[in-house]
């Protein structure tokens, strides 16, 4: 009796953990050897390996899920608890930065004048770019509930093009917020006000990138007719993910650039 | 309120407790007063008044801030890099 008696998913054995655990550490130390003996070579490979093993891995999940069938309830509900608890995890991560700038915000030194903002910094006006930027998270978390909605309903059309919106939304926002970089009167080098805002605002553009890209696999999977309208959990994690960046979004924006200037 | 002033300064021997800065940290006591002196000044001279009560100000900078620091804003408020307001 060589078949499963039970509903999970025993996973085939897979390179790609291994390929990923060298391509951290190739990342790491490549880093390391760049900024000190000026080699991009080391982090070059890392980064290649990392992408190879994250397009691989990915590409192995969906056809064990969606061509094969293993992903059955059980599994279905195991991955989403995997997406919580990672998404929880980045909560954290971005609390630590939050706490930085009000560790420093809120006492701040002679150094800076004691004021916040600090002599000498001239911050972003939170009613012109930044007030778009919330405008268009705010409307990419609509489109991607419409998306979801279109999915479940069975509207392949609708489906695309309120994916496809979402999408673009997140573009447009990674756009402004580049220009905004470009032509901000301060850097990253302009004392704790600019190592608060760059950290926590770079950290964040790196997750719309990052919820882009995710969306964007959804919008190609939906339009090769991977998504069932009961089915669809590629789709979900996506969406929660593109929800908790705009609900950073939403705590940077009241933090530091609203109340911070 | 000028004798009361001159009366406190006379009697002056250091710094008294400050209910507004009541824990070990000092620095913003030391800044405070420090600021205070030169804002005191830069107020009183604008009106053409005696800037004698400012007096109190220095003494209890004196009395809590490093050498350094006085020092070093001594120096920024020549160059006109001093980051508080006065």
């Amino acid at each position: 009796m060589a078949h499963q008696a039970h509903a999970y998913h025993m996973v085939d054995p897979s390179p790609w953990p291994l390929t990923g655990a060298v391509a951290a550490l190739l990342l790491t130390s490549g880093t390391a050897i760049w900024m000190h003996f000026n080699s991009l070579v080391l982090m070059t490979l890392g980064l290649v390996l990392l992408l190879l093993t994250m397009y691989q891995w990915w590409r192995d999940i969906i056809r064990e899920g969606t061509f094969q069938g293993h992903h059955t309830p059980p599994v279905q509900k195991g991955l989403r608890y995997g997406m919580i608890l990672f998404i929880t995890s980045e909560v954290f991560f971005f609390l630590g930065f939050f706490w930085a700038f009000y560790h420093s915000s809120l006492a701040p030194t002679p150094e800076l004048g004691g004021c916040w903002p600090p002599t000498g910094i001239t911050t972003l006006d939170p009613f012109e770019v930044p007030l778009l930027n919330t405008a268009v998270l705010l409307a990419s978390g609509v489109t991607v509930t419409w998306a979801h909605h279109s999915i479940m309903e069975g509207q392949r059309k609708q489906a695309i093009q309120s994916l496809t919106l979402t999408i673009l939304l997140g573009f447009y926002f990674t756009f402004l917020q580049a220009m905004e970089y470009f032509e901000a009167p301060f850097t990253i080098a302009d004392g704790v006000y600019g190592s608060t805002f760059f950290v926590a605002t770079g950290f964040h553009g790196l997750h719309v990138i990052i919820g882009s890209t995710f969306l964007a696999v959804c919008l190609l999977r939906q339009v090769q007719f991977h998504f069932t309208s009961e089915h669809h959990f590629g789709f979900e994690a996506a969406a929660w993910y593109w929800h908790f960046v705009d609900v950073v979004w939403l705590f940077l924006y009241i933090s530091i650039y609203w109340w911070g200037s | 309120m000028a004798e009361d002033i001159q009366d406190k300064l006379e009697k002056y021997r250091t710094a008294p407790f400050d209910a507004r800065f009541p824990n070990q940290n000092q620095t913003r006591n030391c800044w405070s007063n420090y600021v205070d002196y030169y804002r005191c000044q830069k107020a009183l001279d604008a009106k053409g008044i005696d800037t004698a009560p400012c007096e109190w100000y220095k003494r209890v900078y004196k009395s809590l801030c490093p050498m350094s620091w006085v020092q070093k804003w001594d120096d920024q408020r020549e160059e006109g890099t001093f980051p508080g307001k006065i």
